[in-house]
Parts: structure tokens; sequence; C-alpha cells
């Protein structure tokens, strides 16, 4: 998270809060504006991506419109429906009147739509249960799925950040190991060495732009103090919060010496022993 | 030099914001003339309620005159008439009103101000009773201090005479004088950004805060009100994010009294109201302090954090801390959940960012917000004042433009405002307005 190159003599709060910006642009991918998140909000697009945003009563209204007992029951129509009686005399005198009746209306083209829905809508009662299935099954599907990735997001955020967040605590502590004179370390250079690595133009040397602390953010040399590195550079992954530990993390990095959290309780005044404390790694700390 | 300072409520024990700079600033300025303080009877801030006897009394050794209100504030109709004039197209007269309900109203108060035989009259808080009717009737003698944090009310019409017509103006930040600057048009009155100092103990005892708490983890503070209006619900819900993301990272540490509730989470801790020796030092055992309100005129604790080296994490939505955060290089600011967890574990893990910063805070508080700064500030441009006065140097200044006419009064045609207030641009003063030294 944190990468930022702090001067021995100078921050600059607004180029920080443009690096911690340009940093979770670089996460989110896309650079949304907050007036942009809001429009998205505003258009409830959340309802779409959020699995709680699906309607939790969608089966309890399918269930609901399905057992409505004030439902109609579907009206077979035939061409004998309209004159049809439970008295058949009545019935009888109904259609010897027919001719009659045809002679102010003409019945035949309502019986035949009436008769033509009447079909419709015994089709749409047969495949409705088959929609009811197929909507019920995708809804449960959908709300499974939505909540397993939301899990799956949740964890994969857990286990980067843990990860990071030991990756940084790991070079605070790495920062604050104090090498004493004569110890040396494995792959120690013959003597001599020291002096030709500092040399920049010798060939085969690591340049000092590889060091975090070697230029500050305007491109001044600083203290060529040498620090342990164990496999940080990774090209640009790792950039969540908490993701790299170059600069800062070192405190060696200007010579303030103090790791995060390493000095339990402070001095009187409060000073977190910022300016160069015990804890200062040698300059000279022998590289591995 | 015989100074009245006038302020709604006052008391040793009274801690808000505007009262309790305006106790330092009596404290302070008795060291170097007559102060007597002008007040109420009132200790309570929303009703105006008569608790405190009327009459003289000495506080912290300077001379208190407190004078009943007249009546309590009615929430119902302040609540009303607000609604009309900051929401509402609206008249002379409905502002009048609104400035009447809201309190706390003490026209004895005003008389006796008016006819004391003071030099000036340094009133605290433009938007109430007393400061309004005083500038009015003496504005050759006032001195306002607005407090002004960016709420509607500096939309109303009936403050901008005043603001270009008392002598003086003392600022808490160049965002404050550049709102009130745009929304009264008075950069013509003299004026300089103050702020305040605090008494800060030159020793503190971290160590010994977290025995007493039995707090061992690294952690940040919140010092003040625990309330909606303060930011503290939106700090509540980030960090209850920030803390699920990183279960091995800093606790939150509460202190003060709280008006919602408090989030029964293993990682905030809430302490209550802290006697000052303890705020101190859970402050210097702090890692750093988070301001998360959204309206502040100047943030007193933040000064303090700052005094004691202390990082801030400030709410970016609030222009006076994002400006204080840059001025000072001594804090980080948020707008969103991603800065505020990106910029916290900044703070928390970059040791030498902290360090850094905070020790710029130590340089800025004593630049900018020791004593002898603020008193200087103060005793300047009351000699100022008083030379001009000798000089009769003063004539555009110290007079306020008269009221409207009776018809003109009750015309409904001042903008609501709201919308006054939304015409004024945001963000943190430029440089060239930052200046703490200037004074026009």
């Amino acid at each position: 998270m944190s990468d930022f190159t702090v001067r021995s003599d100078n921050v600059d709060v607004e180029q920080i809060m443009k690096q911690i910006r340009a940093r979770i642009r670089d996460k989110r991918g896309v650079d949304y504006t907050e007036e942009e998140i809001r429009e998205l909000a505003n258009v409830r697009l959340e309802k779409f991506l959020d699995p709680k945003g699906v309607r939790s009563d969608l089966l309890q209204q399918y269930r609901a419109s399905r057992e409505t007992p004030g439902s109609p029951r579907n009206f077979a129509f035939e061409d004998t429906t309209l004159y049809a009686s439970s008295r058949p005399l009545l019935a009888t005198i109904r259609r010897l009147l027919n001719p009659l009746l045809k002679l102010f209306i003409n019945p035949n083209p309502m019986i035949e739509a009436l008769h033509i829905q009447s079909r419709l809508n015994d089709s749409y009662n047969r495949s409705e249960a088959l929609y009811y299935e197929l909507v019920h099954n995708l809804v449960l599907e959908t709300t499974r799925l939505g909540l397993e990735v939301k899990s799956l997001k949740m964890r994969l955020e857990s286990m980067a950040s843990r990860l990071d967040f030991d990756e940084r605590r790991a070079r605070a502590l790495e920062g604050v190991v104090q090498y004493r004179p004569g110890t040396v370390p494995p792959l120690q250079p013959p003597t001599g060495q020291r002096e030709e690595r500092r040399d920049p133009n010798q060939p085969g040397q690591r340049p000092q732009g590889q060091f975090g602390n070697a230029l500050d953010n305007e491109g001044n040399e600083r203290r060529s103090r040498r620090r342990r590195r164990r496999g940080r550079r990774r090209g640009g992954e790792g950039r969540g919060p908490m993701a790299e530990g170059r600069g800062p993390m070192n405190p060696a990095a200007d010579g303030a010496a103090e790791a995060p959290h390493a000095s339990g309780d402070r001095t009187a005044d409060g000073d977190r022993g910022d300016g160069g404390g015990s804890s200062t790694p040698p300059t000279d700390a022998p590289s591995e | 030099m015989k100074l009245a300072v006038v302020v709604q409520r006052y008391g040793a024990d009274i801690n808000g914001g505007a009262e309790l700079h305006a106790r330092y600033v009596a404290e302070r300025l008795a060291r170097h003339a007559s102060v007597e303080v002008v007040t109420t009877c009132a200790r309570d801030y929303v009703t105006w309620k008569n608790e405190l006897t009327p009459g003289v009394e000495t506080v912290n050794g300077v001379s208190v005159r407190r004078f009943p209100v007249a009546h309590q504030r009615r929430p119902d109709e302040f609540g009303r008439r607000s609604h009309r004039v900051f929401e509402k197209m609206h008249s002379f007269a409905d502002e009048l009103h609104w400035l009447e309900s809201e309190g706390p109203s003490s026209p004895a108060l005003v008389d006796y101000v008016a006819r004391a035989d003071v030099d000036f009259a340094i009133l605290f808080s433009y938007r109430y009773y007393h400061s309004w009717h005083i500038a009015r009737r003496l504005p050759r003698k006032s001195i306002i201090v607005p407090t002004a944090e960016r709420d509607a009310a500096i939309g109303l019409s009936i403050f901008g005479p005043l603001f270009r017509g008392v002598r003086a103006l003392m600022y808490n930040s160049p965002e404050e004088r550049a709102m009130i600057e745009a929304a009264t048009a008075n950069a013509q009155t003299p004026g300089v950004v103050v702020g305040v100092g605090s008494e800060v103990p030159d020793r503190t005892d971290p160590g010994r805060f977290r025995r007493t708490f039995n707090i061992t983890k690294p952690f940040a503070i919140y010092i003040g009100r625990i309330d909606e209006n303060k930011g503290c619900g939106e700090l509540f819900s980030h960090f209850q994010r920030y803390a699920a993301a990183f279960p091995g990272g800093m606790d939150l540490v509460l202190v003060g009294s709280a008006i919602i509730k408090v989030p029964n989470h293993p990682r905030i801790h809430h302490l209550g109201f802290l006697e000052d020796r303890d705020k101190f030092d859970a402050l210097a055992a702090s890692d750093l302090l988070i301001m998360p309100s959204y309206f502040e005129s100047l943030s007193m604790v933040a000064l303090e954090a700052w005094a004691l080296g202390r990082p801030v994490l400030a709410n970016g939505r609030c222009d006076v801390l994002r400006g204080q955060c840059i001025r000072s290089n001594a804090g980080l600011y948020y707008d969103t959940y991603e800065e505020f967890v990106e910029a916290l574990y900044s703070l928390e893990s970059n040791g030498p960012l902290n360090a850094r910063l905070g020790r710029n805070g130590r340089e800025f508080f004593s630049r900018n917000y020791a004593w002898s700064v603020i008193e200087g500030k103060y005793l300047d441009m009351l000699e100022r004042l008083k030379r001009e006065d000798q000089s009769r140097k003063a004539e555009s200044h110290g007079t306020v433009e008269p009221m409207p006419g009776f018809f003109a009064r009750r015309r409904r045609e001042l903008l609501p405002a709201e919308e006054v207030l939304a015409r004024i641009p945001r963000g943190a003063a430029p440089p060239q307005r930052g200046s703490y030294a200037r004074s026009a």
C-alpha cells in the first residue's frame, strides 16, 4: 500500500494523496469519478449485480398468483354457448329466435373470437407451470452463484490483505535488524567489492535506482544505504493495500529508523523516534 | 484597553468548540487588557434554558457577567423557520424571525454591551442573536470571531451587512475566510486568520494511559462527541470494513460522549469522556488521530494531535480539515472508503511517513497556533484598530448598512440559503489565501 518515499526533510501530502488515488484507480481497473459512481448507484446497478438485489419475494409472488382463490377459471366457448341454458325449453326458444337475432347483430365473429381466446387461455395455463419451474430454478441458482461469488471475493480479498500485511511487517522487522560488526553473512563479497559496488559506472552492478531509497521523488541522490531485499521486485504486482513495501517501509529510507509498532510505549512527549533512533540499520549493511 | 468578550455560553465546564475558544481567548487577553466576559445563563445549547445564576462571577480569574435568556428555543418553531429560510424563497423578515427563534435571545445582554464602556467587543459565533444585535448597534467596536462552518446559515442575507460593516474579523482558517468572503463580499473588512491555541501539557505519559485502560495494541484515536453529524457513523462503517480486511491492523479508540450507538466490535474501544490528562496521554499513545467530521471551522483536537506530534487522518469533504492537512503537511485525508483504508494503512505501516507527518504537525502548531502567536495576532489587530480610531482612519469600517424598509423587508425574494451555499466554491483555500499572516 504505502510506497511513499519519505525524504528526510520534506513530505508532500498532496503528492501522497495523488499516489493513493492512482493506486486505487489501478486496483479498481476503471477510473470512475465520484459523480459517475453516484450515477451508477442511482440507476441501481447493484440490483443486477448483487445477489441481495434479486427480488427475494419473487417466488412468493409467483406462488401467490398461482394460488389466488379468486382467479378466474378458463371459459370454454363454443358456437352453442351463447344460446345454452340449463332449461331445455329456453334453449330451444333461443335457437328458434336465432334468425331474428341475426337481423339485428351478427354474433358469429364474437363467438369465433371468444373461442380462440379460450384456447389461448388453455395454452397459457399449461405453459405457465413450465415457466414457473424454470424461473424458480433460475432464481435459486442465481442467488446461490451470487453468494458464492461474493464469498470467494471476500476470501480472496482477505487472503491478499493478510499476505500484504504480513509481507510489510516482515520487511519492517527486517529493516530494524542490526548487523554486529564482524558478522559476515553468507555470500559476503570479498574485501574491496563494497567500493566497487558504489561506482555506478561499473558494469554488472545493480543500478542505483533499483534501490527504493536511492533517489528521492525529485531525482536527488540520497544516502546510498544498502538493504536486503527479498523478492520484492515483481513487476507491477502486489499493488493492493499493503502490497508493496518499497522505500517507506524500510526505515533506512531516510534515516527515520522506527519500525511501525515496534517501539511499544513511547517517550513522554510522544516522540516516535522518527529521527534516526537506535534501531537504525548500519549504513553499509552487507548485502546478501 | 477594555474588552468585552461576548459568547452564548461560558464556564469552566462548558466545552463546546466556540465556547472553549472564547474562554481560552478571554483568559489569554486578560493578561494584556481589562477583559469582561458577557454571556447568558444558559448551559444547554439546544434549549438555552436558564440554569446559571445571573450576575457577576469570576471564572479562572476572568470576570463573567451573565444575563438571563428571554425565552427558550422552541424546536418545532425553529425547525419550521429553518426550513423556510434554508430551503424556500423567503424575506428578510423571515430571516429575522429565524434568528429570534434560534436564540439565545437576551435583549438585556445586548443593551448592556451597547452601553458598556469598552474599547472593543469580541463577539463569538456570528450566527447567534447576541452577535447580530450587538454588531448592528455597536459596529465600530465589534470584532467578530465567526466560527463559521459550511452550513446554510452563511447564506442568509442578514449576515452580509454584518460581515461588511464590523471593525474586524478574526477567522479560524483560510477556508472559513474564503467562504465568508465569497458569501458576503466582505474582502475590504479587516481580518486575519488566527485560530486558537490549546492547553497542551509539556509532558505526557502514554504508558500510563495504556496501563490504565489496558490498551496494548497500536491504535488510532477519535476524540469528540460521537455523533452522526461528526461523521462517526461513516467512521464506524469504514473502520469495520478495514478491520475485516486487516485482522492484524490497529484498533480504534473513541474518547467522548456517545450520541449514537458505538458498534460492539472487539477492535473498537469506547472510553467515554476523559479528563484532560487522560485525553492527552491517550493522544500521545495513539498512532494517529482520525477526524471524520464533515463540518469544522477549526478542529482544535487536530491541532492538539499535531502539537503532540501525531498525524491526522481527516475527512477530505471538510474543506477546513483538508486545507489544514495540506498546509501543515501533517495529515492525510479521505473522501471514500478506498481512500480511507489506503491512507490509514499508510499511516499505520509506514513509520517514517507517520513520524515525518507528526513532526510537520508539531512545527505547524508551534508556528501558527502557539499561544504567543495567537495572542500576538489579537493584540496586533487591537492595536491597529486603536490606532485607526485615534487617527480617524476607520470611517469606512464600522458602519453597518441600514435595514431594508418596511415593505422591502417583507418581500419574499431572497434565495434559499442552501442554494446560496451551493454556489460558494468548495475546497481547500488556495495558497495565497492561506497565508496566516495576511490581514486586509
